[in-house]
């Protein structure tokens, strides 16, 4: 499979602090690949280098075959990009805004036809001070396809929307799946990345600290099954301890939480014992390791060891 | 070149669609025109004496304020940021930037001096000239624009920066105060700043020889603009993230201070800084006027034709032909400068002129021509010319030849500058100082014929 884009040991400084400690991702052709990461980890640095906005320090970004750093103008006609917050002036319109975007590349995507992709018709003409936060991302996505780009980097494009535009975004990065385009997504969102992502990186500290699938990464991670239950009356701890397989136990009022490797065996022993102690069972609740468990385990502090995957 | 075409033409758009920058763009330029025209509408063609620095103060606020205003706000809002991700190079976006702002102060200058000719102003001596004067003004003034945009973080920096450029060009620049007001040591200081050479230009265009003779002018503008577009450009900053503290490059500020030192290092070398630096221009009339035609002689003015002059003139104590009373003395600083011109009348070749009206015109000028550049002595020296004429002809004939020159306002030929007498500064506009001789003319024969006493 073709590679799109490839970044090898990038690294880059703000004076004392070291934001990028040797960033290494590819991404093939037709993916969508999530950068994950918390605030602060390296991932805006990261996008930036990638995108021309900064100079690493060292490292070698390649997008399409071309060195992005030696031939930027190039690489950028085969980017599109849409930022965390497109903002621009608030009196042009959508449609001039497509013009203008369009006459800076040799070969535009005509205006109307991205108007129409992507449900701009209506607001072609109005101000951009109007257009509500879901028509702005949705122009701002336009703005990215004015010139068929190989590579779409969308920087956290879902921030600020509600769900109804997100909702509505994330189809449409789907479609854009389905059309063949590769697509860097750098987001904080992990439900997005899941839903989304092809393959995912989570940064940490300026360094990748996991890649794979999401799958994968749960898979990788897994610390088996949380389970939450609330009785009618409080069970006493020490008779629940007393259940094969059943750690991690706290209580919080009359909820009880635990974690356990095979959840069945463990259940029917609790149903069992809250029978014998005359309390109703109110709320049972079983549920899988998450991306979300998996980024929080490699972002915490006390755990840096690296997980990569396919 | 598309990219830079659509880029062009998107911001004049969108600078037609805010209402703030036609209002300072537009209306603000208007506005200070019209009160000129009121401080001075009494006269009968008083823009044209102005139209210089009017057009002066426009490109100034409109490369000095509004360009930078927009680009700073366009940075801040994140859109400069997104520009970069294109492929278009900066030369372009700095390029269409400039050239957007350039139609836009063209437009506004325009607009002021169309309102200028439908206030009464003449057309302009010389229009082709003055375009050309007028791009290579705005040139200037829109690389300093555009290195302000660089040095400004912010919008309000711009407008703390703008005026620092802004106020000392209009005050000791000659943009505002007539450089013939200012004193010496503020003549050689305002060589050092575009807007002197900006005026003057304009000026020549407007009511003077025109290009021809602001040569100087037109090289110390263009090398100003030169090393401020380039600095712009190499200065350029796409991110508002960008602070210029941190940003590289700094020592591209030093050209644009470095063309400023030498254009004002080089006016002293040639000493231009005096108002009066060319002799030859100086000294020579303004305009002469057609020979005159066969008119009957001012020996057939009659008590008649005097007393049916339009006496009515501006109070001596006014802004216009201003008369000092009997009483009244020159102060320290002008009285050596009276002294002097009282001295140099006796010898003054102008007023030993053999035709006798040319010789009494000419010699009414060297009160007029102060007067119309507002010299401090503007208002000591008519008593001294009507006591010199007072002194060369007889009662009966002066009031005839003065009875003539008022009745032929526009007949002969006026002084530019009476620096030879030791009074700095230059008319510039021979319209005006023949106005200032008709009104002179009238208080003279006031007090010849014993009208008024003083």
């Amino acid at each position: 499979m073709e590679t799109k884009v490839r970044v090898t040991g990038l690294r880059k400084r703000y004076g004392a602090i070291e934001a990028l400690r040797g960033v290494d991702f590819t991404l093939q052709a037709g993916q969508i690949f999530g950068l994950l990461g918390p605030n602060g980890a390296g991932k805006t640095s990261t996008l930036e280098c990638v995108l021309g906005l900064r100079e690493p320090d060292a490292g070698t970004v390649e997008i399409c075959g071309l060195d992005a750093l030696r031939f930027p103008r190039e690489v950028k006609r085969k980017i599109g990009v849409a930022l965390q917050s497109t903002a621009l002036q608030d009196k042009i319109t959508p449609r001039e805004a497509l013009n203008l975007f369009g006459a800076f590349y040799p070969e535009p995507e005509p205006t109307l036809r991205l108007l129409e992709r992507f449900d701009l018709v209506a607001k072609a003409d109005a101000a951009f001070e109007s257009l509500s936060g879901g028509q702005r991302q949705r122009l701002a996505l336009a703005l990215a396809f004015v010139h068929r780009p190989e590579v779409v980097i969308l920087d956290e494009p879902s921030t600020g929307l509600d769900p109804q535009a997100r909702h509505e975004l994330h189809a449409e990065i789907r479609r854009m799946k389905c059309d063949g385009y590769t697509v860097l997504l750098s987001t904080h969102q992990l439900d997005e990345a899941a839903a989304l992502c092809d393959r995912v990186a989570i940064i940490d500290q300026g360094r990748i600290v996991a890649t794979g699938t999401p799958h994968e990464l749960v898979a990788s991670a897994a610390s088996g099954q949380a389970v939450r239950f609330t009785a009618s009356q409080p069970i006493d701890p020490a008779s629940l301890n007393r259940i094969p397989g059943l750690r991690a136990l706290r209580s919080e009022g009359l909820s009880v939480y635990f974690e356990t490797d095979e959840a069945a065996p463990v259940v029917t022993a609790l149903m069992v014992l809250l029978a014998a102690q005359g309390a109703t069972l109110w709320e049972l609740e079983v549920k899988r390791s998450s991306l979300e468990d998996v980024f929080l385990k490699l972002t915490r502090p006390e755990n840096k060891s690296m997980i990569h995957l396919a | 070149m598309n990219g830079l075409r659509e880029h062009l033409g998107q911001s004049l758009r969108l600078h037609f669609r805010n209402r703030m920058a036609l209002l300072y763009g537009y209306l603000f330029p208007l506005i200070f025109l019209v009160a000129f025209w009121v401080l001075y509408r009494h006269e009968k063609i008083p823009l044209i004496r102005h139209m210089g620095e009017l057009l002066t103060v426009s490109v100034l606020g409109g490369a000095c304020f509004g360009l930078p205003t927009t680009l700073v706000s366009e940075r801040e809002r994140g859109v400069w940021r997104r520009y970069r991700l294109t492929p278009l190079p900066t030369w372009a976006f700095v390029v269409s930037t400039a050239l957007a702002r350039y139609v836009i102060i063209l437009s506004a200058g325009a607009l002021q001096l169309g309102l200028a000719l439908s206030l009464g102003m003449p057309l302009p001596a010389h229009p082709l000239d003055l375009w050309v004067a007028f791009t290579v003004v705005s040139f200037a003034f829109i690389g300093l624009g555009l290195v302000l945009a660089m040095l400004a973080d912010n919008v309000p920096a711009v407008q703390a920066l703008g005026q620092c450029i802004f106020l000392p060009m209009l005050i000791i620049g000659g943009v505002a105060v007539q450089l013939a007001s200012l004193p010496t040591w503020a003549q050689h200081v305002s060589a050092f700043f575009p807007g002197r050479y900006a005026v003057e230009a304009l000026q020549a265009c407007v009511a003077g020889v025109g290009l021809e003779s602001i040569g100087f002018c037109l090289l110390a503008l263009a090398l100003i603009g030169v090393a401020g577009c380039s600095a712009g450009a190499k200065l350029f900053r796409w991110d508002a993230a960008q602070r210029f503290a941190a940003s590289n490059g700094k020592l591209w500020l030093v050209p644009v201070l470095g063309a400023w030192l030498a254009v004002g290092l080089l006016a002293e070398v040639r000493d231009r800084i005096a108002v009066s630096i060319d002799g030859a221009t100086v000294a020579a009339p303004v305009a002469t006027m057609p020979a005159p035609l066969p008119l009957p002689p001012w020996t057939k003015i009659t008590a008649k034709d005097v007393a049916a002059l339009d006496f009515r003139v501006p109070s001596d104590g006014g802004v216009v032909s201003p008369f000092a009373g009997p009483e009244e003395e020159a102060s320290d600083y002008t009285k050596d400068e009276v002294e002097a011109v009282r001295q140099g009348l006796l010898t003054w070749r102008p007023g030993l002129e053999g035709d006798d009206v040319q010789r009494v015109r000419n010699l009414v000028c060297v009160a007029a021509v102060p007067d119309s550049i507002q010299q401090p002595v503007e208002r000591y020296l008519p008593p001294v010319v009507l006591s010199h004429l007072q002194e060369i002809y007889p009662k009966d004939k002066l009031i005839k030849i003065l009875t003539w020159i008022v009745l032929h306002p526009e007949d002969g030929s006026v002084i530019d500058s009476i620096a030879d007498l030791g009074v700095q500064g230059t008319a510039g506009d021979p319209a005006v100082v023949r106005e200032r001789s008709y009104l002179y003319s009238i208080k003279f024969i006031l007090r010849i014929t014993g009208r008024i006493d003083r």
